[in-house]
């Protein structure tokens, strides 16, 4: 074998790397409208719609009920680019060989998921800041513009385990059915933890096991609305659960790719 | 440079072994590929060129033997950052244009080509500002072409890369690979077309069933296969043939025998001798991809 004096790359480079990852995912995802319109645009029309337009015309105009709404719904929109920017397009490049090319290329490591993580992040600050106009606007929002910032700056780090329920959805779900899978988990997290309306019975009492609900009482915590439990102990729960779900998930995309 | 004067190998796969199920895909194939050189790998499809380029790229895991990549594992980064690829099926973001595509894929290597430089090398400047899904199938070739040279690699693996492609682009394409080896870059490029192999090619190695069945010179890969064909009606017996020399094989088909052959004329005279009453003699030259298909066909058997 020929001892070929291997290229260094300096840190500099291997950075730009990942920044010039993540910047090319942003930009695609922009510029595919059937990833960004819904990601962006459905958080804000099912919040003026059912949040404030409904909830307004049963009577629910107080401060109080307005708050709470738009911290449900914060929930709900930056659930979105995680789960199906993960969701969704894991599935799909795994299948349409994306992911291969990406691994015979010398893409560090990590850059791929890094990459979406980042393009998750900023879809999130974009929902995030969507959410809390329309919220102070025209949904009766009354918090003061400190808590508002704590609130968006909560809920932009809350897509990280949306991401790691998206990336483990997109790791073993078919192609063909990553979607369906992604959208019923969505819908269903949010119901089931009562995001969208109060819950009784044994829906209120699991209510613990879906992470969308920790994610509200987190979001209630910064606002400084009554939450349930410790902040701490969702935080744990949260990263617990994001840990097993990569892990699974990275054990399934080193196997098949 | 080696101390056995044999240019310097910039990879290797030897005794590789790999199955898909109960699909063998590579059966003990020991193959290199030299500094400098362009080398073509033939052979049919299933004969296990891709999957000996996805082993050499670190994309499957070897079930026997070894492989290396510029001394090292293919896993390892710094090995891959010499390499470019264009693999066979890859489905590229469609969103993008071709030239944020290249800009992805050249931050990934140290010492990149400027975009404007790959753009001109790969013959796509046109294309530049065209979305991934707005090109034709043979433009998405030459983007992927793009981004295999982008990374100024010395060592780029090329699967099937001219399929598609109009003689324009397949003869852009040729004299960049020309341009890049002449530069001192190796290439390895598989195909199903001769042609091509004798176009570009330092060295041909001809696989079959996952083994390499063939392997030398352009010249020495057309001399294997400058192979007449004979058909006649015959009753002679064609083990009898089968030893003659300058005979490689004969089959009989009812009445009719066919002979491959590389000395035709020593074999006719023979067999009118042997058969006076032989009729329906037919010669002909084989033609290169069937002669090469008899080639990988014989290896099979």
């Amino acid at each position: 074998m020929t001892d070929v004096a291997l290229p260094h790359m300096p840190l500099s480079r291997v950075i730009r790397a990942y920044l010039s990852d993540a910047k090319y995912e942003s930009l695609r995802l922009l510029r595919t409208p059937a990833f960004s319109v819904p990601i962006l645009a459905m958080p804000i029309l099912f919040y003026s719609f059912f949040g404030i337009m409904l909830a307004g015309r049963a009577g629910g105009s107080s401060v109080h009920f307005a708050n709470n709404l738009f911290v449900g719904w914060t929930v709900y929109g930056v659930m979105g680019p995680g789960l199906f920017g993960f969701g969704i397009l894991v599935a799909v490049e795994r299948n349409m060989g994306l992911m291969t090319f990406k691994r015979a290329l010398p893409m560090p490591t990590g850059s791929y998921l890094a990459a979406k993580l980042m393009m998750a992040f900023i879809f999130a600050v974009v929902v995030m800041a969507l959410l809390t106009i329309v919220g102070v606007t025209i949904g009766h929002v009354d918090l003061p513009p400190a808590t508002l910032l704590r609130v968006a700056a909560i809920m932009s780090l809350g897509v990280i385990p949306a991401c790691a329920v998206g990336l483990f959805i997109g790791a073993w779900a078919p192609a063909s059915s990553a979607a369906a899978i992604a959208n019923i988990v969505y819908l269903g997290m949010a119901f089931l933890s009562g995001l969208f309306f109060p819950l009784s019975g044994v829906m209120e009492k699991i209510r613990p096991i879906w992470p969308t609900y920790h994610l509200s009482q987190l979001a209630r915590a910064s606002a400084g609305m009554k939450s349930e439990g410790s902040p701490l102990v969702h935080l744990a729960i949260l990263a617990a659960l994001t840990a097993i779900l990569v892990l699974l998930a990275a054990r399934k995309l080193a196997r098949s790719g | 440079m080696t101390n056995d004067g044999k240019r310097g190998v910039l990879a290797r796969l030897s005794g590789a072994k790999k199955r898909y199920g109960d699909t063998v895909a590579l059966d003990g194939l020991d193959f290199e590929v030299r500094q400098g050189e362009l080398l073509a790998v033939l052979g049919p499809n299933g004969a296990g060129k891709t999957t000996a380029i996805g082993l050499l790229l670190g994309l499957q895991q070897l079930d026997a033997g070894e492989v290396e990549l510029f001394g090292r594992s293919p896993h390892d980064l710094a090995a891959r950052r010499n390499v470019g690829v264009m693999m066979q099926e890859v489905a590229l973001p469609d969103a993008l244009q071709v030239r944020d595509l290249i800009g992805q894929a050249s931050a990934y290597y140290p010492d990149p080509l400027s975009l404007e430089e790959t753009l001109a090398q790969a013959g796509v400047e046109k294309l530049a500002r065209r979305p991934y899904i707005k090109l034709s199938g043979g433009q998405k070739r030459q983007a992927q072409f793009a981004l295999a040279i982008c990374g100024r690699p010395r060592l780029i693996f090329l699967d099937e890369p001219t399929t598609g492609l109009d003689v324009t682009a397949r003869e852009t394409m040729w004299a960049t690979l020309r341009r890049l080896v002449a530069g001192g870059a190796s290439i390895v490029l598989t195909t199903h077309y001769i042609e091509e192999a004798e176009a570009l090619a330092d060295r041909v190695v001809v696989m079959a069933k996952g083994r390499r069945v063939a392997e030398g010179t352009v010249r020495d890969i057309r001399d294997l296969v400058v192979r007449k064909r004979i058909d006649c009606a015959t009753e002679l017996d064609v083990a009898t043939i089968g030893g003659w020399p300058g005979v490689i094989a004969a089959v009989r088909e009812g009445a009719r025998i066919s002979i491959t052959a590389t000395d035709a004329e020593g074999a006719v005279r023979r067999l009118l001798a042997a058969d006076p009453v032989l009729t329906d003699l037919e010669v002909r030259r084989a033609g290169l991809s069937e002669a090469f298909t008899e080639l990988t066909q014989e290896a099979a058997e």
